[in-house]
């Protein structure tokens, strides 16, 4: 085996080199000037141009590979170890994106700003960095380093929050369940290894059809794996930590808990399923399990959220039913067998899914005064006259999120249930379009209390100009995007052909 | 003359409208945009060529290629003249809500266009993915509507009507998905373009629930029934008309309910001749149901607006039992029906609104003897009624008279029961007009003895449109029906193989067609 590194290694993975450099400069910064707290060049504008700068490098390089007529399949970096596919490129562009986003809403949440600023930027970026790792991996072992990269960081930062008792149990439960799940997933990863005697992805693929249908060590195996994944998307059963957790997490980190963790979580789940795992012949109850847990997922994530008073459990327990439509996707992409429209149906969703939730907690986000007063459906009230563009912003995340065209959740739902009925699993779309019906009644109590009520709710005290800069412009990709799909989609059917 | 025009440029109104610096404004300039819109409109009446069964002023542009979604829409004799109501009832609803809307004017009347817009691009919409997009959009606008500007319980209304609408219509999208694929294995290529979609063999299996097409008939179906609003899926109906404003009443009757006759006309019919076929007797059972339901619970309303609204249930019914009649007297029936209900229904509203307006009160036992009070309401009051008992010399007549032709034509023992539906129509109508016009003064009247309860100017000039369409289309049914004539014979006579072609290039004027090989 080639251990060895090429240059060109180092050029692929430049984004995460980009990120770690810049996640110093703020932390160096506080060092070098006597502990105090560096000014918001240093700890924003920095962290957000390397960010910006990730983006570019990962479009960069796609560009690259793209026109280079000597690359014909996507290229391994590192001995195998990371892949440079589309899927890859995509979702480091759409970290970075989020990570630029969530920087800005920390310098003005009153969960996160202030004290310790430079640390905490430090550990956001390198969560970051741990995200584009899992992102990228071709490997189950770097798929756990990823985790466990991203996760430490959070572990720290939620306890790192200004607000001092909810926080701090939060990243305890997240902290415990998170190391369970991760020891279930290394052990699985053994089980595997044991058997089929490779961790590479690409590997995998080639034998995981046939040893899966004679070895039960290894069917064991892959369903801790899954169990693993099921964990950190918080699919049912496995979802119980989330709403306490983003609830009692600064918003800022939950909004990247949310939509940064869950969107390479699913991306590293979704090449774990396509290595043919679905396609032997005692995969049927593996594939019934998933089913049901799709199932389920939809229906407890939609039916507790309508149960919820607070705005950020609320979206917490529609972020685990976006999970169970999610699984849809991977199911099918798992199951189909060469068809790659499952898989690109997961990669928009996934894509949609993160700038409708980016956008839904920023505006939670901008309605927080201080770290004691939860923010109440009811909060809203009176928000249309007083605040008409956030509003109108909150108004555009909510259909989206339920689905109503022609914004982009209704295209992320359409490729994904277009998905589940080309392969089969009809009844699956029908539970997604149940879940969907009861889900409109919940984002729709927003939009109620916003316009269809006079009396005025907890006012937005603080100037937050770059949280609602950020809140117009995902307003308006969800809008665009929404009405031109197409190129977007295209381009992701295009990168996910590599997992096959 | 484009229809992309007709359909986009009630958002350039609302966005004008949104900017105007006060109500004042506001008004005159939505009378102003929805007059004109109206003219508009009508030029598309000129331009029509109602000699051909093709659609016309066809705009097609490529939405989503990988999935073959299309910007397409396209006008024939089914959709003209819901296009021509919806854009006549607008400038009556501006008109006729020139006092009664007192807050938020402006997001009011942003609504209110956004809603035209909706409602356009639906009748107008030949690509099923797009007429989706348009039948759910148009819930956004009419649930601000009834949320916004209702009455009291108006939260809970608009909820239920929301979800009620929408857990129908994705059945249908999941169906508009299902065909996609077909459309791939039979034609070659995905499309969602409804003339794709009619070229399709679907596969059928006479008594059995799960087969293809009668599968995709029912999720197709129950989308549109739950629109209508058929028995047994009309409880939101009540709750929403009750609740929403007068305005938001007229345009729901008037426009809204016909998306779903127009799409079982447009979709189901046409789409699934076997299923229609086999299945149709489900739907006029339902449909014989709602008509006498819906008569027999308004008879008992103590409250004006509750008796219209299920008063609607009732004549939607006549028109559903209309259409799966499935001949030409039947078809053409259910298509007038849904204008003059459209009328005369949307005139009860605004009447009832009207006098709402002035006393705050919608029961019917607080009023009596209102006749001497307020003579011209009361004339105007009696002529609507009339329409709506379907008396002869009105709209109504003629339209529930084809029905139940067609209906007897096809299927003789329903029509003996809807018969007994046009006498409860008389019923509760009449007996309401008696209890509140006529007999001795009520309490309102009485409290409003020194005070003029009778309309003013503007309100007469908003019913004196309506009323001259109800005799018009009760004397001179033909100038409204020529139109369609054509397009209804096509569906009829190609009823088990429909298809629909584009009138060709050269007629339809420049720069409105362009044509993407098929």
């Amino acid at each position: 085996m080639k251990t060895s590194f090429d240059l060109i290694d180092l050029f692929y993975i430049s984004p995460i080199i980009v990120l770690f450099l810049v996640s110093l400069v703020p932390i160096l910064s506080k060092v070098l000037n006597g502990n105090k707290e560096p000014s918001s060049f240093f700890s924003v504008f920095i962290p957000v141009c390397g960010g910006l700068a990730a983006a570019v490098l990962s479009v960069g390089a796609s560009l690259y590979i793209m026109g280079d007529p000597n690359i014909k399949s996507s290229p391994l970096a590192f001995s195998g170890a990371l892949i440079m596919d589309g899927i890859a490129l995509w979702t480091s562009f759409l970290v970075s994106i989020i990570l630029c986003v969530i920087i800005l809403i920390s310098k003005e949440n009153p969960y996160t700003k202030g004290k310790q600023f430079s640390e905490y930027i430090f550990l956001l970026v390198n969560s970051a960095v741990g995200m584009m790792i899992v992102a990228w991996s071709n490997d189950l072992i770097v798929t756990f380093i990823g985790i466990e990269v991203m996760s430490l960081c959070l572990y720290i930062l939620i306890a790192l929050s200004n607000e001092t008792r909810h926080s701090k149990e939060a990243s305890i439960k997240y902290f415990i369940l998170g190391s369970f799940a991760s020891a279930i997933f290394l052990y699985g990863i053994a089980l595997m290894y044991g058997t089929i005697g490779t961790t590479y992805i690409h590997e995998i693929v080639q034998g995981a059809r046939e040893i899966i249908s004679i070895n039960r060590v290894f069917l064991i195996g892959t369903g801790m794996v899954a169990l693993g994944f099921a964990f950190k998307v918080s699919l049912f059963p496995f979802f119980n930590w989330t709403p306490d957790v983003y609830q009692g997490s600064g918003t800022p980190l939950t909004t990247f808990m949310a939509t940064g963790v869950k969107v390479v979580s699913f991306v590293a789940f979704l090449r774990f399923m396509t290595t043919d795992i679905l396609g032997g012949v005692h995969s049927e109850a593996f594939i019934t399990t998933l089913q049901w847990m799709a199932v389920l997922t939809i229906i407890v994530g939609n039916v507790a959220a309508i149960l919820q008073d607070d705005l950020k459990r609320i979206l917490a327990y529609s972020s685990v039913a976006h999970s169970g439509y999610l699984l849809i996707g991977v199911i099918v992409a798992g199951a189909d067998g060469g068809q790659s429209i499952g898989a690109s149906g997961v990669v928009f969703y996934l894509f949609a899914y993160a700038i409708m939730t980016l956008g839904a907690f920023a505006v939670v986000s901008v309605l927080e005064k201080d770290t004691d007063t939860p923010i109440k459906v009811d909060d809203l009230k009176g928000m249309s006259s007083r605040h008409p563009l956030l509003a109108l912003a909150m108004c555009v995340f909510m259909l989206s999120l339920a689905g109503i065209p022609p914004t982009l959740g209704f295209f992320g739902k359409f490729y994904l249930f277009s998905a589940a009925i080309a392969e089969g699993f009809f009844w699956l779309a029908v539970w997604g379009v149940v879940g969907s019906v009861i889900s409109v009644y919940y984002y729709l109590r927003p939009l109620v209390v916003m316009y269809m009520s006079d009396e005025a709710g907890a006012g937005i005290v603080d100037r937050t100009p770059a949280t609602r800069f950020a809140i117009v412009i995902m307003a308006l990709l969800v809008i665009l995007i929404g009405l031109a799909s197409e190129p977007f989609y295209m381009q992701m059917q295009a990168s996910v052909l590599s997992l096959y | 003359m484009s229809l992309s025009v007709l359909i986009f440029l009630p958002l350039v109104y609302a966005l004008i409208v949104w900017m105007m610096p006060n109500d004042r404004a506001v008004r005159y300039s939505s009378l102003g945009f929805s007059i004109f819109h109206l003219g508009y409109t009508l030029a598309f009446l000129g331009g029509f060529d109602s000699a051909t069964a093709s659609l016309q002023f066809v705009e097609r542009v490529m939405w989503v290629k990988g999935a073959g979604i299309e910007y397409f829409l396209g006008m024939d004799g089914i959709s003209l003249w819901l296009i021509v109501l919806s854009n006549f009832l607008v400038p009556l609803i501006v008109l006729g809500s020139w006092t009664s809307i007192e807050k938020k004017v402006g997001g009011f009347h942003v609504s209110l266009f956004l809603l035209q817009s909706t409602m356009l691009g639906t009748f107008l919409a030949m690509d099923a993915i797009l007429f989706y997009t348009f039948f759910e959009a148009s819930l956004i606008p009419m649930y601000f509507m009834v949320g916004i500007w209702g009455g009291e319980n108006r939260i809970y209304a608009s909820m239920k009507f929301f979800i009620y609408t929408m857990f129908g219509s994705l059945f249908m999208l999941l169906s508009i998905i299902a065909l996609m694929f077909m459309t791939e294995d039979q034609l070659g290529a995905m499309s969602s373009n409804l003339l794709q979609f009619y070229k399709l063999q679907i596969p059928f299996v006479a008594g059995e629930f799960l087969s293809t097409q009668t599968l995709l008939f029912f999720g197709f179906a129950i989308a549109f029934a739950i629109k209508v609003p058929l028995f047994p899926f009309h409880t939101w109906l009540p709750d929403a008309h009750v609740q929403a404003p007068t305005p938001g009443s007229v345009i729901l009757a008037g426009v809204m309910l016909k998306m779903g006759t127009y799409g079982f006309m447009r979709i189901s019919l046409p789409l699934f001749p076997e299923a229609t076929q086999y299945w149709g007797w489900v739907f006029l059972v339902l449909a014989v149901i709602g008509i006498i339901y819906g008569a027999l619970v308004a008879m008992v309303q103590p409250d004006m607006k509750k008796l219209v609204a299920y008063s609607s249930v009732s004549h939607m019914g006549f028109v559903v039992m209309g259409l799966f009649a499935m001949n030409a007297e039947g078809l053409t029936g259910g298509l007038y029906q849904m204008l003059n209900h459209g009328v005369s229904t949307g005139a009860l509203f605004l009447l009832v609104g009207m006098i709402y307006e002035r006393t705050h009160s919608r029961k019917i036992e607080d009023y009596g003897g209102l006749a001497p009070a307020a003579p011209i309401f009361t004339i105007f009051f009696i002529i609507v009624t009339m329409s709506s008992i379907a008396v002869p010399m009105t709209n109504g007549f003629v339209g529930e008279f084809l029905i139940m032709l067609g209906t007897f034509l096809a299927y003789k023992p329903f029509v003996i029961f809807a018969v007994l539906g046009v006498v409860l129509a008389a019923t509760y109508m009449l007996w309401m007009v008696k209890r509140v016009f006529f007999g001795p003064a009520g309490k309102i009247v009485t409290e409003w003895k020194d005070k003029n309860l009778d309309i003013n100017p503007r309100e007469i000039a908003v019913l004196t449109p309506l009323t001259i369409l109800i005799f018009w289309m009760g004397i001179f049914p033909n100038h409204f029906l020529d139109f369609s004539k054509t397009s209804i014979d096509h569906l009829v006579k190609n009823k088990s193989q429909y298809f629909l072609t584009i009138e060709d290039a050269g007629k339809a004027p420049k720069g409105t067609y362009s044509q993407i090989g098929n």
